[in-house]
């Protein structure tokens, strides 16, 4: 997928920005505050319908405005041309449009436009806890399959409306399990598919991640992925949904008195684990700062990798801010990657002296950017 | 701002109260009617307040209905023993408009939902049974509801309450509305209508 033009309204520091790309490796640079991250931000707008940068869309109206607006057009294999839109203001919240048509759920929009996002908060992936490893899998599987992301936004439903029927345990102290049984049915037979497609999943990426470590950091050690869930999932490359499903039950079953005392669900794949491995050592616990780094863009690397062979459309590489934190030759291993890489990318870079080496090499490949004070004009 | 009229302050603000309205149309609307002659605003008026006082609940099937029991309820033409349970009085209308199905309706006022306070007592289950229990010779339960987690999870509970007197409980299936481009379908409903798919 190509993004040809973007046009940017009351969006962070950009007033009014409109920029044509190039098709292959565009180069975004410029001193700090410029605004660079800001054009990346909007980029993932159109992609997954939210910023990367901020939990709230309020933040990115520009200060002293009430709305923003981001348009991109697009060139893709199956719909040869097309337009997203995403707008927010207060009082309408956030509206999402695909050629002037507005989309009813933001789940629509997810898939339309495949994307990858290296940046700076890659470092929670294998640093904090569960919760960022499960969001990367669940984004990475989503924009393959809306009916994962289905499955996903249902789940959640479920287990809210579960836990209040456990909170409120006092108000219905001897119908709580016929009120919980419809919840039940629901909670294993979506929670089953979500646990099934996640373990296929991380068994098919292991050879790209394997392949992305190894560019990066060559053939010493080998990363994996152990998917940890409540039950066994067994060694197939597809789990069986129907043996977890008759798992599942059975834990529910008997974590019945524990989920009344502590008043929430206990058992399911929202408390799933994802636990990176190099040989057999446990990164978070024995990693050392680089090796953190390198795999989380390994596996950053790696989703691009699985994209190219999964999907019809080639994704959207985003990469902010990456280069402040590799040495020399893995900027120069990722820069040949990105030059290498059929599809478009994006890379925001403070200091241009890092890879104006090789603006020479793929100058008909690159096109380059400067950014200051939220105004953007392509540099020869 | 200097206010210009209380009256047309408190008209605004009425309307403004409306779903989907918002100040600007409010008072938009609130000139329009100004314009008008004094007979036409007097229709909208009554209509508006005949809403509220000539509308009630039919005691059989809950609908909304100016008599009691409903036309359909008390119509001869239609098949009891057939009963379509759906949410909203406005899914009657739906299914009505389809001119597929020729039984009788119950209007459960709702669906389950415990973040929103919403258990079977708030809804009409109670009466539904009742109405099982009570002679209408009840053989089939098609429900109508919506695919989302609390319209299955309301399906679920009557099932279990229902299957058990005797009475053959369906549901309708999900799929592609009829006469829809496959391409405006939204990629839930397809995914859908591929897992329901049937034999040709
Ligand atoms: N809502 C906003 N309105 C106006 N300016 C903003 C807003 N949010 C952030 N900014 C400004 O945007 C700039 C940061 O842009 P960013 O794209 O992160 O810079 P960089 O080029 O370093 O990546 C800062 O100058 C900041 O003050
Ligand atoms: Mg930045
Ligand atoms: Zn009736």
């Amino acid at each position: 997928m190509i993004n040809t033009s973007l046009s940017l309204t009351n969006f962070r520091n950009h007033h009014q920005t409109d920029v044509t790309w190039g098709e292959h490796v565009n180069i975004i640079t410029g001193p700090n505050g410029a605004g660079k991250t800001n054009l990346i931000d909007a980029l993932h707008y159109l992609c997954m319908g939210r910023s990367f940068t901020s939990s709230s869309d309020m933040y990115v109206v520009r200060q002293e405005t009430s709305s923003f607006l981001v348009k991109g057009a697009f060139r893709g294999s199956i719909r040869s041309s097309f337009e997203v839109a995403c707008s927010y203001s207060r009082g309408d919240g956030k509206r999402l449009w695909v050629n002037d048509s507005p989309l009813e759920r933001h789940a629509d929009l997810i898939g339309l436009v495949p994307v990858v996002l290296v940046s700076p908060d890659d470092r929670k992936l294998t640093g904090e806890g569960p919760a960022e490893r499960r969001s990367f899998l669940d984004a990475l599987i989503s924009q393959t399959s809306p009916s994962y992301l289905d499955d996903l936004i249902r789940y959640r439903k479920i287990i809210r409306q579960r836990n209040r029927l456990l909170a409120d345990i006092h108000m219905h102290p001897d119908q709580l399990d016929l009120m919980l049984e419809p919840w039940d049915r629901q909670l294993t037979e979506t929670g089953s598919r979500i646990i099934a497609r996640r373990g296929t999943l991380v068994r098919k990426f292991q050879s790209y991640l394997e392949q992305a470590h190894q560019e990066l950091a060559g053939s010493g050690l080998v990363p994996s992925i152990s998917y940890r869930t409540f039950c066994d999932i067994g060694e197939e490359p597809e789990p069986d949904a129907g043996r977890i499903l008759q798992d599942y039950r059975t834990t529910l079953r008997d974590s019945a008195g524990r989920e009344r005392e502590r008043r929430q669900t206990l058992t399911g794949p929202h408390r799933d684990e994802l636990v990176f491995y190099l040989n057999d050592m446990e990164l978070r616990k024995f990693g050392s700062q680089g090796q953190h780094r390198i795999f989380a863009l390994a596996l950053k690397m790696a989703q691009l990798y699985f994209y190219n062979d999964e999907l019809e459309d080639l994704p959207v590489f985003l990469l902010d801010d990456v280069f402040g934190d590799l040495d020399p030759q893995r900027t120069a291993t990722v820069m040949q990657m990105l030059l290498q890489h059929e599809g478009q990318s994006f890379i925001t870079a403070a200091h241009p002296d890092k890879i104006s080496g090789f603006s020479a090499s793929g100058r008909n490949r690159i096109s380059s950017f400067g950014v200051s004070g939220g105004r953007v004009e392509q540099t020869p | 701002m200097q206010l210009i009229s209380e009256t047309l302050e408190q008209a605004v603000e009425q309307l403004a109260r409306l779903p989907g309205m918002g100040r600007k149309s409010a008072q938009r609307i609130a000139m329009f009617l100004l314009k008008q002659n004094d007979e036409q605003v007097f229709r909208l008026s009554r209509a508006i307040s005949d809403l509220k006082k000539n509308i009630r609940y039919c005691s059989v099937c809950y609908n909304i209905t100016d008599r009691d029991p409903c036309p359909i309820c008390q119509s001869e033409k239609r098949k009891t023993g057939v009963v379509c349970v759906v949410e909203e009085p406005k899914d009657v209308y739906v299914v009505e408009r389809t001119r597929e199905f020729n039984g009788r309706y119950h209007v459960l006022g709702g669906v389950i939902s415990p973040l929103q306070n919403i258990g079977p007592n708030e809804l009409r289950i109670n009466e539904l049974i009742h109405r099982i229990r009570d002679g209408e010779q009840i053989r089939e339960i098609i429900l109508a509801l919506n695919p989302d987690a609390e319209g299955e999870a309301t399906g679920f509970y009557i099932n279990k309450l229902v299957q058990p007197m005797g009475v053959n409980v369906t549901r309708i299936a999900h799929g592609i509305p009829m006469g829809t481009d496959l391409e405006f379908i939204d990629d839930a409903t397809l995914t859908r209508a591929f897992a329901g798919r049937q034999n040709f």
